[in-house]
């Protein structure tokens, strides 16, 4: 048994069972995150939901992308809150 | 500069002491004057944004001094502006230039926090799938737990050892997906589809058991 592992929450229980299609590859995350990004903070509607789905099922991607919004609200003087809250939608 | 300067709050093009380039992709390709301070104005952009991830994630580095944390952002610039340039030649204006180079930072001094957090702890890498089951849930979580207990089962039977080794790492015992790839010598892509076919994997056996509503189910009672 291997004890080293963290017990298994109701929270990993739905990560592991996250329905991750479309699938989007990490690259290609990283390759549309800047426009994603943009989008989110212009309320723009966006039609990316591969990146949606992508961002719920990758908490690396989904930690950047949410720095990303923060460091370009900043740099626009705006603030991050409604877009953060969209990304925090778009990732659930 | 301390990283926790308030000089980090400044939004980052008000803090550049070269003005920003009209055309970052023009004066950052042709040779002189203009690119020389287009190469600056980048840099201390890298190393703002690498600054406040490193600070953005600075709880993960308990213990690490404020000169050691620069060290991490300044290495982290230095890649990630080694990064923008190489890939210069592949920036459409989708976006805005700002916007595109911050991405790299990120990526890069987020990588380097991840690593660094871990670089004294072993990753157990096991497909001994024996997960324990959390401890009691009160009445109202008694679906969820039976949820987990019906997914510690599907590890078990659905996955292939490499598939239970890299998810019970990933999403369980929350290894950061940089440092299970270094460690394994592969990359995040790699890692994220074979968690990606676990949970496929993982979904059609608990759909089959009943545990879990078909997508058009699902659909239709939300």
């Amino acid at each position: 048994m291997s004890q080293a592992h963290m017990p298994l929450s109701p929270q990993a229980a739905r990560r592991l069972t996250l329905d991750t299609e479309p699938y989007l590859s990490c690259d290609d995350c990283f390759d549309l995150v800047d426009r994603y990004v943009e989008a989110l903070l212009s309320d723009r509607e966006h039609d990316m939901p591969a990146m949606r789905t992508h961002l719920a099922g990758c908490a690396a991607c989904a930690e950047e992308a949410r720095s990303l919004v923060g460091l370009v609200a900043e740099q626009d003087g705006l603030d991050p809150a409604v877009a953060l809250r969209r990304l925090e939608e778009d990732a659930t | 500069m301390s990283l926790v300067s308030a000089d980090d709050l400044v939004p980052p093009q008000v803090g550049l002491s070269h003005p920003e380039p009209e055309d970052w992709v023009e004066a950052l390709s042709i040779p002189g004057p203009r690119q020389d301070h287009a190469m600056s104005s980048l840099h201390e952009m890298m190393l703002r944004a690498c600054r406040r991830q490193v600070r953005r994630m600075r709880s993960s580095l308990a213990g690490v001094g404020n000169e050691r944390l620069e060290e991490i952002a300044n290495q982290a610039a230095d890649e990630a502006m080694m990064a923008v340039l190489t890939k210069l030649p592949t920036f459409e204006g989708r976006s805005r230039f700002t916007t595109w180079a911050y991405k790299f930072a990120i990526l890069q001094s987020a990588t380097e926090v991840r690593r660094y957090a871990w670089r004294n702890r072993e990753v157990e890498l096991n497909d001994d799938t024996h997960v324990r089951e959390h401890a009691p849930s009160p009445a109202g979580y008694a679906e969820a737990t039976d949820l987990a207990s019906a997914v510690r089962c599907a590890i078990d039977e659905a996955l292939t050892p490499h598939q239970r080794r890299i998810t019970i790492a990933l999403l369980i015992d929350d290894v950061p997906i940089d440092v299970l790839a270094e460690r394994l010598g592969t990359n995040r892509n790699a890692l994220y589809k074979t968690v990606h076919d676990a949970r496929t994997r993982l979904r059609a056996h608990l759909i089959a058991s009943g545990h879990l509503a078909t997508p058009h189910l699902e659909a239709g009672t939300s």
